[in-house]
């Protein structure tokens, strides 16, 4: 196997006294789809704040290709390659769709201050480069998105800010896309549509690698090609998701140890 | 909602419409403004200020008016600015040589450029700043120091100013980072105080006493504080500041309008938004803090030095903690993140204790009561924050 994208080793993440992560291990292959799943307070988006640098683990090594990643500011992992939703989406709801976006392509534009002041021409162009790359990347993650990009973003309906959070990540052009519960607060529907969404976009980039953190087990069925259980800030099972579904102890940490017992017997 | 709005109002009206809708709000506004600074009466300032709320009620009430002015504006950016500086130039010779008047106009000119400064900070970014009034003091002590001492010309001590100014802004700034909100609010309000301590108490600033006979500046032999004489008309000395302060809110203008349109202001709104979800877009978000109190620093520094060679007299009272809330205040009502919103917040703040000097003991009284009612009218500002919009 080649030499995984990203990988954790041992990471352990402590609050005071609270252990909210012990000793988890992964690794995210190119290319790979990779579920996170585990009830509330498992350490879902404790790993997701691990990666994207905003939590710094007490022990264990986070590695981008290779390259440690522990202690590296989150601005510069977005860098480095890494970007990322939130649960509840942390959209610039005051700005546009189209801003939205644009801001996403932060590390792929440069100017600053006396480039916008006195070399204003350069700036502009620059701006209007990333314009029309963030128009033309929110057209193929979903037209709808496109025809409202002069709207405010917290106008948007719930579906659409998802789709919109999903375009301001791929902005960054990251080798590593992390969702955190990106059907959160959706109906069917809408989650049928956004899966659709999800595989269009990694069609189109085959190289991109995706970590899922969802409860929606239909979409945990459907989409990713392996499946990290958490529990407790502890790993597991890890593997393809009708092997992971089977294992006794993800049962448990799901449904309770007498649903499980009840589910066995049933 | 905008989008279609400005859609439907571009097709309505033709260009012609659209041109003469420009020429009609600047001239109004223009002369609107004349009447308030020559008002004397009490009677006529309430009137006027009761026209200003009815025309904002207008505004709040039917969008497409505003959203037809704004898109006519957009449409004619280079004819709009071009009256704009005439109608600057002009002004001054419609004030029938009321050397009050004029002065009332260079003033609101500095807090004008004080409140754009402020603005990259609390209208862009959200960081509540209550220091740009040290920053004016230490460009104004700055330039009058070196105009004192070592008998250096405002033209040099204009942007020696500014530059320590601006790196007073970053000392300021760095500390700064550590904290946010309200006790970020609670150490730029420390710093102005301990700059205010400072000059009080330092014998080479003068203390209370201030820095008296600073020189008015010369430029290719015409004193500034010289009557000005444009093709035989002669006005008041004040003329020539009018000018000098005019430039100087052209400059903070050009600066406000292509830091807002450009990857700077985005991020600094991007933070303003959402602090955590701009550093997951790769924002380096303590950086781009600390820029927006060096432009805030910059721009404070540049009103100071301006302020100094133009009374020729400061002292620490001139910079205390209520010019910051003073500054504040204007660009809250004004409207945050909007350059004309700020600036019409800052010349009508200026202007209106001045003018309700007729209710003497009462006029701070009116002067609250008149900003809440207009923040009534318009709870986001005179002029709200718009959303950008690109050519592509």
């Amino acid at each position: 196997m080649a030499l995984p994208i990203l990988e954790g080793e041992r990471l352990t993440m402590r609050f005071g006294g609270l252990v909210a992560m012990a000793e988890v291990s992964f690794e995210l292959a190119r290319g790979e789809i990779l579920g996170i799943i585990g009830p509330n307070g498992a350490g879902k988006s404790t790993l997701f704040n691990i990666i994207s640098g905003l939590y710094v683990p007490s022990s264990g090594e986070v590695r981008l290709e290779g390259q440690r990643l522990n202690g590296v500011p989150a601005h510069t992992i977005v860098k480095r390659g890494v970007a990322r939703t939130f649960q509840s989406s942390r959209l610039f709801g005051d700005l546009s769709v189209l801003d939205n976006v644009i801001i996403g392509r932060h590390t792929h534009t440069h100017c600053g201050v006396f480039d916008a002041i006195f070399r204003h021409s350069r700036a502009k162009e620059e701006l209007k480069q990333a314009a029309v790359h963030s128009e033309r990347l929110l057209r193929t993650v979903s037209r709808n998105l496109f025809e409202q990009r002069h709207r405010p973003a917290a106008e948007l309906p719930q579906a659409d800010r998802r789709r919109l959070e999903i375009a301001r990540a791929l902005a960054s052009e990251p080798k590593v896309l992390m969702l955190d519960e990106p059907s959160s607060g959706m109906d069917d529907a809408d989650t049928d549509a956004l899966m659709d969404d999800i595989r269009a976009v990694c069609a189109e980039r085959p190289d991109l690698s995706l970590m899922i953190v969802e409860h929606d087990m239909r979409l945990v069925a459907a989409l990713p090609h392996r499946v990290m259980v958490l529990d407790y800030g502890q790993k597991l099972a890890d593997g393809p998701f009708e092997e992971v579904r089977r294992i006794p102890r993800v049962q448990e940490a799901y449904l309770g140890r007498r649903g499980a017992a009840s589910h066995a017997e049933g | 909602m905008i989008t279609n709005l400005s859609v439907a109002s571009r097709k309505a009206y033709r260009p012609l419409t659209t041109v003469a809708l420009v020429v009609a709000t600047e001239t109004v506004g223009a002369v609107f403004l004349r009447q308030f600074l020559l008002a004397e009466d009490w009677r006529l300032v309430v009137t006027l200020l009761a026209i200003f709320a009815a025309a904002l009620v207008a505004f709040e009430r039917r969008p497409h008016l505003e959203g037809a002015i704004a898109s006519g504006f957009r449409t004619h950016r280079r004819f709009a600015t071009l009256l704009g500086v005439v109608l600057v130039a002009l002004f001054p010779f419609a004030l029938e040589k009321n050397t009050y008047a004029l002065h009332l106009c260079v003033v609101s000119q500095l807090y004008a450029v004080l409140a754009l400064a402020l603005n990259f900070q609390l209208g862009s970014a959200n960081i509540p700043n209550f220091a740009t009034g040290a920053s004016y003091g230490i460009g104004a002590y700055v330039s009058a120091l070196l105009a004192l001492n070592f008998d250096v010309s405002f033209w040099i001590a204009l942007p020696a100013a500014a530059i320590v100014a601006t790196a007073f802004g970053f000392l300021l700034g760095i500390p700064s980072m550590r904290t946010r909100d309200s006790y970020l609010a609670l150490v730029t309000i420390a710093f102005g105080v301990v700059i205010n301590q400072l000059l009080n108490t330092l014998d080479f600033t003068g203390g209370p006493n201030g820095l008296v006979g600073i020189p008015a500046p010369e430029i290719f032999g015409h004193s500034f504080a010289s009557p000005l004489v444009v093709l035989g008309y002669e006005l008041p000395p004040q003329a020539n500041f009018y000018y000098l302060s005019a430039m100087l809110v052209l400059v903070a203008i050009l600066f406000a309008d292509r830091l807002h349109n450009s990857r700077v202001g985005l991020a600094w709104n991007a933070l303003r938004a959402d602090e955590l979800a701009a550093r997951c877009q790769g924002i380096n978000t303590t950086w781009y803090k600390v820029l927006a109190f060096a432009v805030d620093a910059f721009l404070a520094g540049f009103a100071g030095t301006i302020y100094a060679f133009y009374v020729g007299f400061i002292s620490p009272e001139n910079f205390t903690f209520l010019v910051s809330v003073t500054i504040m205040t204007m660009v809250i009502a004004g409207g945050m993140d909007n350059i004309l919103g700020v600036l019409v917040g800052a010349v009508l703040l200026t202007l209106l204790p001045e003018k309700l000097r007729a209710f003497s003991d009462y006029r701070i009284l009116f002067f609250g009561v008149t900003v809440i009612g207009f923040l009534l009218i318009r709870p986001q500002g005179i002029f709200p924050k718009r959303l950008r919009r690109y050519e592509v």
